[in-house]
């Protein structure tokens, strides 16, 4: 399901001046990024043959990259093909909202917030999720999460540097005593 | 022979420690774990679980992370039967038998041969590598960099011909790769490149930032759109262990499964991904009634999985005896040997040979554990597959950003694969195919370095490329491949062998 390529469905004619939306939309992508990496590139020297430059290969790839880009959107122009997926906002919004949560909040709050943080922005990507369901799974994998990847593997992840836990730590500390009993300290 | 007899000895020797074998386990395990979950393939695996190999000593960190690709290698083929959804491209083949036989309540069965067809040709693959490590590193030392630079055009040119879709969007979505592989500052002349006065980025994009953005977040985007059409087997999952008329049917397939597999693995340019295709329409030809296939033929899931596992493990060779990543997945492990201070190329077998002969010997211990581990656990993925996506999406992206925040503790990584999410949504949207991107962003940088060195050899002369035979022959069979991939006939069986996949 998920790795079919929008090139797989079945095509549409389209009668105005694009005949293909989804060529000409991946050849104004291409130029796009070729824009964007030719003036990050663009005032490093060639340099000559013999030593090449640091600018040869990024101008040089830049300008392939929009030739190509500029057939792709010559083809759509011309020839007929798939139409563009419609792009899912909602899922764009909350599910990288999520992540720029996590990133913002881990450093000063600790996994112990940006945990159920985090999944609660996500879980808005999905119109079926239930509130309650959500909240008792986050809470849960977060504790999980710090359980496996702090106290068993020994990431130096922030889990709870201001002591949000509140309740939670006891059952927290009493899990975390049992697993290191049972492994004998750390796996290495 | 002798050699590699000993050679083997001394890499099990190295393997069976307590420790390593430990490792060994914990990889297989949690590999799977992560690999069962539906739209989560090996790239996003092997990156989300990158950290918990920090603060092993390298040896047991390539042995765990081996351990890791396995596992999620063998989660996605437990997927594809269970619940029809493949969690990479090589298992889509899986599902169109492995998921009826489920259907009809050989969920076990299906299982059982795939494990069982994975370890034999695990096992083959492993003395393929052995056999094949010394010559080849051999070989490899007498590459020059004009060499290498063509070698690395023809895995890009396999990998163009291989990817699915039009070859012009192929081949311009590697060269996006390249671009973004110059980000950072240049190590020659200690300019910043594309970095618009931006520190954070000044050494580069993290692989596994691109990694993760591009194959674990916008795999979830893309999840997220299509209607939940999962389909948890609700038949019983029945016996484990194939009867004796399964055995008879699947040993033949096996065997040939592996052979092909093997050969396609060892391609430049993600070769193994033809493997299961191959052997599927193999299998289907040679069949006495092909009608069987498609509804449930112990040969289209005894076949493929054999060619998928025997694939995944030759692809290691060009890597680990030239330095050259064939794939996507052996992109990312290059990214994965650099964090442990690794430098892959033929230099390791000589002057780290415990290493290297390690890793090989732990390639079959680790096929023998997720034997026996997937078996017994089967009953626990099943549970583990009903979860519902919308309380699974959420831990998925979870587990991504502790592992990317993990590989730097650092903020600013999260942020920047949030953005690559993005970038690989909007390339798949596009129609382009983002693994041939992050092959073209490893092999840049390398192909960027060869190609100075041999230009300063030559001092400036492009002919070093077609002077030197080994140069010269490389890039012909590169052209040829381009001409072959956009010959109208070859496109269309190309197009038709994907196709049978859908």
């Amino acid at each position: 399901m998920t790795l079919q390529a929008p090139g797989d469905r079945a095509q549409d004619s389209n009668p105005g001046i694009v005949k293909s939306p989804l060529d000409v939309g991946g050849g104004l992508f291409l130029i796009g990024v070729a824009i964007l990496g030719f003036m990050g590139a663009f005032s490093l020297p060639f340099g000559h043959l013999s030593g090449i430059g640091s600018g040869l290969l990024p101008k040089s790839v830049a300008v392939l990259v929009a030739t190509f880009g500029v057939l792709l959107l010559a083809q759509g122009l011309v020839f007929g093909g798939d139409r563009l997926d419609r792009w899912g906002i909602r899922g764009i919004v909350f599910v990288l909202g999520s992540v720029l949560v996590f990133a913002f909040t881990i450093r000063q709050l600790g996994l112990v917030a940006a945990g159920p943080l985090t999944f609660l922005v996500a879980s808005l990507a999905d119109r079926e999720t239930r509130p309650v369901e959500v909240v008792i799974f986050a809470i849960i994998g977060t504790l999980a999460c710090g359980l496996l990847f702090k106290e068993l593997l020994g990431l130096p992840i922030p889990f709870d540097p201001l002591s949000l836990a509140g309740p939670l730590h006891a059952p927290y500390e009493a899990a975390k005593a049992t697993l290191k009993a049972l492994f004998l300290g750390r796996v290495h | 022979m002798f050699d590699l007899w000993n050679n083997l000895a001394l890499g099990l020797g190295v393997a069976l420690s307590l420790k390593n074998v430990g490792l060994c386990f914990l990889g297989c395990l949690i590999g799977t774990l992560i690999g069962v979950l539906p739209g989560v393939g090996p790239i996003a695996t092997i990156t989300m679980l990158l950290p918990i190999t920090f603060g092993i000593d390298p040896v047991g960190a390539l042995i765990m992370l081996a351990g890791i690709y396995y596992g999620a290698q063998y989660g996605g083929s437990t997927t594809a039967i269970l619940v029809n959804i493949p969690g990479e491209a090589t298992a889509v083949v899986t599902t169109l038998d492995g998921h009826q036989m489920a259907k009809q309540g050989r969920a076990g069965v299906a299982l059982g041969i795939a494990a069982i067809g994975s370890f034999f040709a695990g096992s083959v693959a492993t003395l393929i590598i052995a056999a094949l490590a010394t010559p080849l590193t051999r070989m490899a030392l007498l590459f020059g960099p004009a060499d290498y630079f063509s070698l690395m055009v023809l895995g890009l040119m396999f990998a163009v011909v291989l990817a699915r879709g039009s070859v012009p969007k192929a081949i311009a979505v590697i060269l996006v790769g390249i671009l973004l592989s110059t980000v950072g500052t240049d190590l020659e002349s200690g300019e910043e490149r594309l970095t618009f006065g931006w520190s954070e980025i000044s050494d580069g994009i993290d692989v596994a930032v691109i990694a993760m953005g591009m194959f674990g977040f916008a795999e979830i985007l893309r999840n997220l759109e299509a209607p939940e059409a999962r389909d948890v087997v609700k038949a019983k999952i029945g016996s484990l262990l194939p009867n004796r008329a399964d055995f008879s049917q699947s040993a033949a397939p096996i065997a040939r499964g592996t052979l092909l597999g093997s050969v396609l693995g060892l391609l430049p340019g993600n070769g193994a991904v033809l493997g299961p295709f191959a052997s599927y329409s193999l299998e289907k030809k040679l069949a006495q009634d092909p009608s069987r296939f498609g509804r449930g033929a112990i040969e289209g899931v005894a076949g493929p999985e054999s060619a998928n596992n025997a694939g995944a493990q030759t692809a290691f060779i060009p890597l680990l005896t030239l330095g050259i990543p064939p794939n996507a997945v052996m992109a990312l492990m290059v990214g994965a040997m650099t964090i442990h201070g690794i430098v892959p190329g033929p230099q390791i077998m000589t002057k780290q040979p415990q290493l290297f002969w390690g890793m090989i010997a732990s390639m079959w211990i680790g096929n023998l554990m997720l034997l026996i581990i997937n078996l017994p656990l089967i009953g626990l993925w099943v549970r583990f597959l009903k979860v519902p996506y919308r309380l699974m999406f959420p831990s998925i992206l979870l587990l991504c950003c502790i592992g990317i925040y993990s590989i730097n503790n650092s903020p600013i990584d999260v942020v920047m694969t949030a953005g690559f999410g993005l970038f690989g949504y909007a390339i798949v949207k596009f129609g382009f195919e983002p693994a041939p991107l992050l092959l073209g962003f490893v092999l840049g940088k390398l192909m960027e370095e060869k190609l100075r060195q041999a230009l300063v050899i030559s001092r400036g002369s492009f002919m070093a490329f077609v002077e030197r035979p080994l140069s010269a022959s490389l890039l012909l069979v590169s052209l040829v491949l381009v001409i072959i991939a956009v010959l109208p006939s070859i496109r269309k069986t190309r197009e038709e062998a994907f196709q049978e996949a859908d």
